[in-house]
C-alpha cells in the first residue's frame, strides 16, 4: 500500500478552490501582469509608427509623441513588472504555505497503522522533497511562466491588431512550439527520473561511506567503497550528459519554431506591404515584437518540465490532504483511572497474536508484562495505548473505551526514541507547550536528567537532535520519560523503554521510569526482570495468552514459568 | 587564508587544463552561437529595409535565405557546443567528487575539523559548483563576442550612437549591480528559512511514533505552522527586494533601449541614417542588454565557484592523521601489549593480551573505554607504547594492522546490499558459524533481504547482532569488541557469550570484550578493570564479583 496521489482533476479542483478564496488577490496579480506586458509592447509599436514617419519624410517634431510614449511605457512597465512579479510570487507562496501546513498537520494525525503499511519514507519525501520542489517552482518558475504567457498572448493580439494576417503568421510558431514540447517532455521525464535515481544512489553511497567510516576502515573496505562511489558517480555523469543531449535537441526545435514564425511574419509583411494593406513601419513593429518574445518563450518552454514536476508533487500533497485522520468522535470522561483489557483478541491478517486476553491495572498500580519474544507483549501494550484496535473485546480506562477518552489520558513510551531537533526545552514542550523553564527543569530532575542537561553547552537551551548536540541512547530515553512527566497523564504504557541503554544506563533508566510512573496507572513491558521484580504485579504471557498473574514474590514461590525465568536471570548476575 | 585562496585557484586552473578539449571547442561554438543570435535583429532590419520596404522579391528570397542559414548555424553550434561544455562540466564534477571521496576514505585518516555533514556538502555541492566554473568561461566569452558585435554594428551605423550605447549600458548595469549583495542576503535568508521548515517537517514525521505517544501532534503542527509562517514572511521579503530590483532594472533597460531608439529615430528623421539602419539599431540595442547583463553578474558567479574550490582544496590538500607504517608480519599468533599508555582520559594504561586469550574489560568511565577503542583503531599521538607482536602499532602498515587487529565500532553502520553481504563483508566460508555464535536468527530468505535506509528498518538489537556476526566472521587474529550486547536480552546474551567463546577458541585467536555484561565477563579467561584511566583490578569474574564491592556494583544487575 502506498499513500494516495490525487487525480489531476482533484488537484485542479483543489487549486481552483483555493484561488476562488483569493479572488481579489488573483485578479490584481493578473491585471498588473497584463499592464506590465502591455507596457513592454507599447514602445515597439510606437517605434513602428516612427518608421512610417521616417519613410514619409516627416519633420523632426514627430519624435516627440513617440519619445513620450516610450518614457511613460518604461516607467509604467518597470513598476508593473516589479509589482506583478511580487504579487504572483506572493500569491503562490501563500497558497503553498497553507498547503504545506495542512499537509504536515494531516500527516501528523494519520493513524499509525496506515503509516506502518505505507512506510514512512513516502510520507517523509512528501513533507520534505515535494514541498521543497513546489517551493522552488513557485519562486523560480511560476512568475516567469505567467509573465511569458501574458506577454506572448498580448504580443500576438497586438500583431493581429496591426493586421490579422500578421498575427496569424506569428501564430505559425505556436504549433511548432507545441510539437517541440510534445517531443521533449515524454523523453525528458523518464530521463530526469533516471538521473534523480542515479544521483540518489550516489549520495547514498557517499552518506554511508562517510557516516560508516569507522566500519569502512575496520574492514578495509575503502577501495571497495570508492569503487562503488566512482561507478555511481560515473553513471550519474553519463545520464546527465545523455539527458542534456535531449535538451539541446529540444532547443533546436524551439529555434525552428522561432525561425518559422519570424520568416512567416516577414514574408506576410512583404506581401501585405506590396498589397498596400499595411505600412513598412507596421511590419517592422510586428517583427520586433515577435523577436522580443524569443527569450521569455524559451524560458517558458525550458521550465515546463519543472512546472510539470511541481504539478506531480502537488498531486502527492493533495493526495495526503484527502486521507482520513484519527479523530475522536465522542469524548466521555472516565469514571476512574483503572486500565482494563476485556477478553481482547487481535490478529495481523489471519494470524492471531492475542487471543482472549483480559487484564486489569488498578488505579496507581504498576503492572509488568513479561514473556519471551513473540509472546504478544508489545501488541498488548499497543492495544492498551489505543494504537491498535482490538479485533474483539474492549480496552477501557475507567470504563470508557480508549478511542473515546479525553485527550492526554494515556501516554505510551515505546522503544523507538526520537530526540526532536531544536533546543532541549522545546523538545519537552511538545508534551506541554505552555510549560515554563522551571517546570521543564523539574521534569528533567524527576527522571534524573537535570544533571547532564545542565552540563550541556547551553543547558536546557542546547540544540539537540539532528544537526545539534548528539545525546546517547539512554539520555534520549530519559527525555522520553521526562516528556511523560511534563504531560502528566493518569495512565502510562511503557514498552521496552530500557532495552537499548546497556547495563549501566539501564539501572539509571529503571530509576527514571519508576520516578516518572509514580502515582500513575502503569502497564510496562519488562525486558529486564529487575523491572518486573519492583512492579506491584507481574503478568506472564506466552503465545498470545496470559499464563501467570501475581506479585513477584508469589510467582517466584509458585515455581511456574516466571520462577524459571527469574532463576535463569538471577543466576547470571 | 591566502594559502587557501591560492589552493582554490589552483583547483580551478586544473579544471580548465584537464578539460581543455571539450571546454575550448564548446566555448568556440558557444561564441559562434552568440554571434548568430546577435545577427538575427540585424537581419530583421535588413529584410524590412531591403525587401519589405522596396517590394523586392529577389532581395526577400536572398535575405530570408541568409536568415535560414544563420539559424542553421545557430542551432548546430548551440547543440554541439552545449554538449561539449556539458561533458566537460559533468566530467570535472565527477572527478572532483571521486578525489574528495578518496581523500576522506583514505585508511590513514583525514586531518580535518569538519563534521561529516560538512564533508558531505563538499563532495556534492562544492564539487558541483566548482565544476560550474567551466560553464562561466564560455558565457563570459560569448557575452564579450555578442556585446562586441552589437557595439561594432552600432559604431558602423553611427559613431555617436555607438558611443552612447557603449558608455551608458555599463553605467546602468553597474548601478543595478550595487543592490546585488542585498538581494543575495535576502535570498539566502529565505532559503535558510525554507530549509528550516523542511527539516522541521522531516524531524516531526520521523518522530511521529513518540510524538503520538504523548499526544504532541497538535503542539507539533502548531510549531510547524510558526516556522512555515516565518518562511513565508522571509519569502515575501526576498520577493519584494528581488522584484523591486526587477522593476527598476526593466525600467532602466527600457529607458536605455528607448533612449537609443529615440536618438536613432531623430538621426533617421534628420537623414543621418537610413530606415533599415534605424530598425537594426533598435534590434541591436535591445539585444545588447543581455550580454552586458551577463558580464555584470559574472564576478559573483566566479566568486561562488572559487569559494567552493577553496573548500574542495581544504579537503584534498589536508594531511593524514597517521603516518605511513611499513612493518608487516608473517606470524600465525598475535599478541597485543599496551605499556603505560596515556591518551585523553587514559593515564598509564597497561594491558596485555596473549595469543588464545579471551579478555574482558570493564571500564568504570565510558570515556576510558572509548579512548582505548579509538586508540587501537587510530593509533595517533599517545604516550607509552602500543605493541602489536612487538612492533609499535603506528609503524605497522595500515592494511596489515587492520587485518591482524580488528576493532569493531560500537555504532553499527550498514551498507547498501543484502543482509548477507553486510555480514560477509570480505567474503569467506562458514558464515553459519558466525551467525549462530552471534545469535542472528534470520532464516535463509531473511538474509537475502536488502538493507534499506542504512538499516533503519532493523531494530537496535538486530543491528547489534549483525555487527557481531560480521566481526566474528572476519576471523581476525585479534578482535576487540566494544559493548557488543547492550541491545540484546539476557537469554540471547548468554548464548552470545558461549558462542564467542566457542568460535574464538584456539591459540590463533585473541579476543578483547569491553563490556559490563556478567554473561560475557564470566565467559572471559580474565577480566581487567579500568578506573580513572588505569588498571585498578584484575582477575577472574567469579573472584572479582565475590571480593570486590565496586566491581560487583558495576557489573551485577
Amino acid at each position: 500500500m502506498i499513500l494516495p496521489v490525487a487525480t489531476p482533476r482533484a488537484t485542479r479542483a483543489w487549486v481552483g478552490r483555493d484561488l476562488r478564496g483569493r479572488r481579489l488577490e488573483t485578479a490584481l496579480a493578473l491585471l498588473t501582469g497584463m499592464i506590465a506586458a502591455a507596457a513592454s509592447i507599447a514602445p515597439a509599436y510606437a517605434l513602428g509608427l516612427l518608421v512610417d514617419r521616417i519613410s514619409a519624410g516627416g519633420d523632426t517634431g514627430a519624435i516627440v509623441p513617440i519619445a513620450v510614449v516610450i518614457v511613460i511605457a518604461a516607467a509604467v512597465g518597470g513598476a508593473a513588472t516589479g509589482l506583478a512579479g511580487f504579487l504572483i510570487g506572493r500569491l503562490g507562496s501563500r497558497i503553498l504555505a497553507d498547503l504545506r501546513e495542512s499537509t504536515v498537520a494531516t500527516a501528523l494525525r494519520l493513524p499509525p497503522l496506515v503509516l506502518d503499511r505505507a512506510g514512512r519514507g513516502d510520507l517523509l519525501s512528501r513533507v520534505s522533497a515535494d514541498i521543497a520542489a513546489i517551493d522552488r517552482a513557485v519562486k523560480e518558475v511560476l512568475p516567469g511562466m505567467i509573465s511569458a504567457i501574458l506577454l506572448a498572448g498580448l504580443t500576438l493580439i497586438a500583431m493581429a491588431g496591426i493586421d490579422w494576417r500578421l498575427g496569424l503568421a506569428g501564430a505559425v510558431a505556436v504549433p511548432l512550439y507545441v510539437i517541440a514540447l510534445r517531443w521533449y517532455l515524454p523523453r525528458a521525464a523518464p530521463s530526469y527520473a533516471e538521473e534523480r535515481v542515479a544521483v540518489a544512489a550516489r549520495s547514498q553511497l557517499f552518506v554511508e561511506g562517510m557516516q560508516g567510516l569507522p566500519t569502512v576502515h575496520a574492514y578495509r573496505l575503502e577501495d571497495r567503497q570508492l569503487d562503488g562511489i566512482t561507478a555511481a558517480s560515473g553513471r550519474a555523469r553519463d545520464i546527465s550528459i545523455n539527458v542534456f543531449g535531449f535538451y539541446t535537441r529540444f532547443v533546436g526545435r524551439i529555434n525552428r519554431a522561432e525561425l518559422a514564425g519570424l520568416g512567416a511574419v516577414l514574408v506576410a509583411g512583404f506581401l501585405l506591404v506590396r498589397g498596400n494593406l499595411v505600412s513598412v513601419g507596421e511590419v517592422s513593429a510586428a517583427a520586433l515584437l515577435f523577436h522580443r518574445l524569443f527569450g521569455p518563450v524559451t524560458l517558458l518552454m525550458a521550465t515546463f518540465d519543472r512546472a510539470q514536476d511541481a504539478g506531480a508533487s502537488l498531486a502527492r500533497l493533495v493526495g495526503v490532504l484527502g486521507m482520513d485522520i484519527e479523530r475522536r468522535t465522542t469524548v466521555t470522561a472516565p469514571a476512574g483511572r483503572d486500565l482494563a483489557l476485556d477478553d481482547v483478541t487481535f490478529a495481523y491478517g489471519s494470524e492471531p497474536v492475542l487471543s482472549g486476553v483480559s487484564l486489569r491495572v488498578g488505579p496507581g498500580e504498576r503492572v509488568a508484562l513479561v514473556g519471551s519474544t513473540g509472546a504478544g507483549k508489545t501488541t498488548a501494550a499497543s492495544l492498551a495505548a489505543g494504537i491498535l484496535k482490538p479485533s474483539q473485546g474492549y480496552v477501557t480506562v475507567g470504563g470508557v473505551p480508549v478511542a473515546e477518552l479525553p485527550p492526554q489520558t494515556i501516554a505510551i513510551v515505546s522503544q523507538e526514541t526520537h530526540v526532536f531537533a531544536g533546543p532541549l526545552a522545546e523538545d519537552l514542550r511538545l508534551a506541554r507547550p505552555t510549560a515554563s523553564d522551571d517546570e521543564v527543569a523539574e521534569a528533567l530532575k524527576r527522571v534524573g536528567a537535570l544533571g547532564w542537561a545542565l552540563a550541556l553547552p547551553d543547558g536546557i537551551g542546547t540544540v539537540v537532535g539532528d544537526g545539534g548536540h548528539q545525546l546517547t541512547a539512554s539520555q534520549a530515553q530519559q527525555l522520553a520519560l521526562a516528556r511523560v512527566v511534563l504531560q502528566d497523564p493518569p495512565v502510562v504504557v511503557l514498552d521496552e523503554a530500557t532495552a537499548e541503554a546497556g547495563s549501566e544506563g539501564a539501572r539509571d533508566l529503571e530509576h527514571a521510569a519508576t520516578a516518572a510512573l509514580e502515582g500513575r496507572t502503569a502497564l510496562l513491558v519488562a525486558h529486564r526482570l529487575t523491572q518486573a521484580a519492583s512492579a506491584d504485579r507481574v503478568i506472564v504471557m506466552e503465545h498470545g495468552k496470559i499464563v501467570e498473574d501475581g506479585p513477584h514474590a508469589d510467582l517466584v514461590a509458585a515455581g511456574g514459568r516466571y520462577a524459571q525465568l527469574w532463576t535463569a536471570w538471577s543466576s547470571r548476575a | 587564508m591566502f594559502r587557501q585562496t591560492r589552493q582554490g585557484t589552483a583547483i580551478l586552473r586544473r579544471a580548465v587544463a584537464r578539460n581543455g578539449k571539450h571546454l575550448w571547442t564548446g566555448t568556440a561554438l558557444a561564441g559562434l552561437y552568440q554571434l548568430c543570435a546577435a545577427l538575427v535583429p540585424v537581419l530583421i532590419g535588413v529584410i524590412v529595409d531591403r525587401a519589405v520596404g522596396r517590394g523586392d522579391w529577389g532581395a526577400l528570397a536572398t535575405w530570408i535565405g541568409v536568415l535560414v542559414l544563420v539559424y542553421l548555424v545557430l542551432a548546430l553550434s548551440y547543440r554541439f557546443g552545449a554538449r561539449h561544455l556539458q561533458r566537460a562540466i559533468a566530467e570535472e564534477g565527477h572527478q572532483l567528487r571521486v578525489e574528495v571521496a578518496a581523500k576522506i576514505l583514505h585508511p590513514r585518516g583525514l586531518r580535518t575539523d569538519q563534521r561529516s555533514g560538512d564533508l558531505l556538502t563538499v563532495t556534492t555541492t562544492d564539487a558541483e559548483y566548482t565544476s560550474y566554473f567551466l560553464d562561466h568561461i564560455p558565457r563570459i566569452t560569448s557575452s564579450f563576442i555578442a556585446a562586441s558585435v552589437s557595439a561594432v554594428t552600432l559604431l558602423v551605423i553611427s559613431r555617436p550612437l555607438g558611443l552612447i550605447v557603449l558608455i551608458a549600458t555599463p553605467i546602468v548595469l553597474a548601478t543595478l549591480n550595487l543592490t546585488a549583495p542585498l538581494i543575495a542576503r535576502r535570498v539566502a535568508e529565505q532559503q535558510n528559512q525554507a530549509g528550516k521548515a523542511t527539516s522541521l517537517a522531516t524531524d516531526l514525521v520521523t518522530g511521529l511514533r513518540p510524538l503520538r505517544g504523548i499526544e504532541g501532534q497538535d503542539a507539533a503542527a502548531e510549531r510547524y505552522r510558526t516556522v512555515s509562517r516565518r518562511s513565508l514572511a522571509a519569502t515575501v521579503r526576498a520577493s519584494r527586494t528581488q522584484n523591486a530590483y526587477q522593476g527598476v532594472s526593466s525600467m532602466l533597460s527600457m529607458l536605455l533601449a528607448g533612449g537609443i531608439a529615440i536618438t536613432a529615430g531623430w538621426f533617421a528623421l534628420t537623414g543621418r541614417i537610413t530606415i533599415g539602419q534605424f530598425i537594426t539599431v533598435i534590434g541591436s540595442a535591445q539585444f545588447l542588454i543581455e550580454p552586458f547583463g551577463v558580464l555584470a553578474v559574472v564576478p559573483s558567479w566566479v566568486a561562488t565557484a572559487r569559494a567552493s574550490a577553496d573548500r574542495v582544496a581544504a579537503v584534498t590538500q589536508a594531511g593524514h592523521l597517521l603516518g605511513k607504517g611499513t612493518k608487516t608480519f608473517s606470524s600465525t599468533a598475535y599478541e597485543l601489549r599496551l605499556d603505560a599508555v596515556s591518551h585523553g582520559p587514559l593515564r598509564g594504561l597497561d594491558l596485555h593480551v596473549r595469543p588464545g586469550e579471551f579478555v574482558g574489560v570493564v571500564a568504570h568511565r565510558p570515556a576510558d573505554a572509548e579512548a582505548l577503542v579509538r586508540l587501537l583503531a587510530v593509533p595517533e599521538t599517545y604516550d607509552g607504547e602500543i605493541l602489536l607482536n612487538g612492533e609499535r602499532l603506528e609503524t605497522v602498515d595500515r592494511d596489515e594492522a587492520r587485518r591482524r587487529l580488528h576493532v569493531e565500532p560500537h555504532q553499527t553502520d550498514l551498507f547498501t546490499g543484502t543482509l548477507a553481504a553486510n555480514i560477509d563483508l570480505r567474503g569467506g566460508d562458514r558464515l553459519d558459524d558466525a551467525l549462530r555464535a552471534a545469535a542472528v536468527d534470520f532464516h535463509e530468505e531473511g538474509l537475502g533481504a536488502l538493507v534499506t535506509e542504512r538499516g533503519t528498518n532493523l531494530s537496535g538489537g538486530q543491528r547489534q547482532r549483525l555487527a557481531l556476526a560480521r566481526a566474528l566472521h572476519a576471523r581476525p587474529p585479534l578482535l576487540v569488541l566494544h559493548h557488543p550486547t547492550t541491545a540484546v536480552d539476557a537469554v540471547t546474551e548468554q548464548s552470545i557469550a558461549d558462542g564467542i567463546r566457542e568460535l574464538r577458541r584456539g591459540p590463533s585467536y585473541a579476543t578483547v570484550v569491553i563490556t559490563s555484561s556478567p554473561a560475557l565477563l564470566a565467559a572471559a579467561d580474565r577480566v581487567v578493570v579500568i578506573g580513572d584511566g588505569a588498571v585498578t583490578a584484575e582477575g577472574r569474574h567469579a573472584d572479582l564479583s565475590e571480593n570486590d564491592e565496586t566491581y560487583r556494583r558495576a557489573v551485577l544487575r
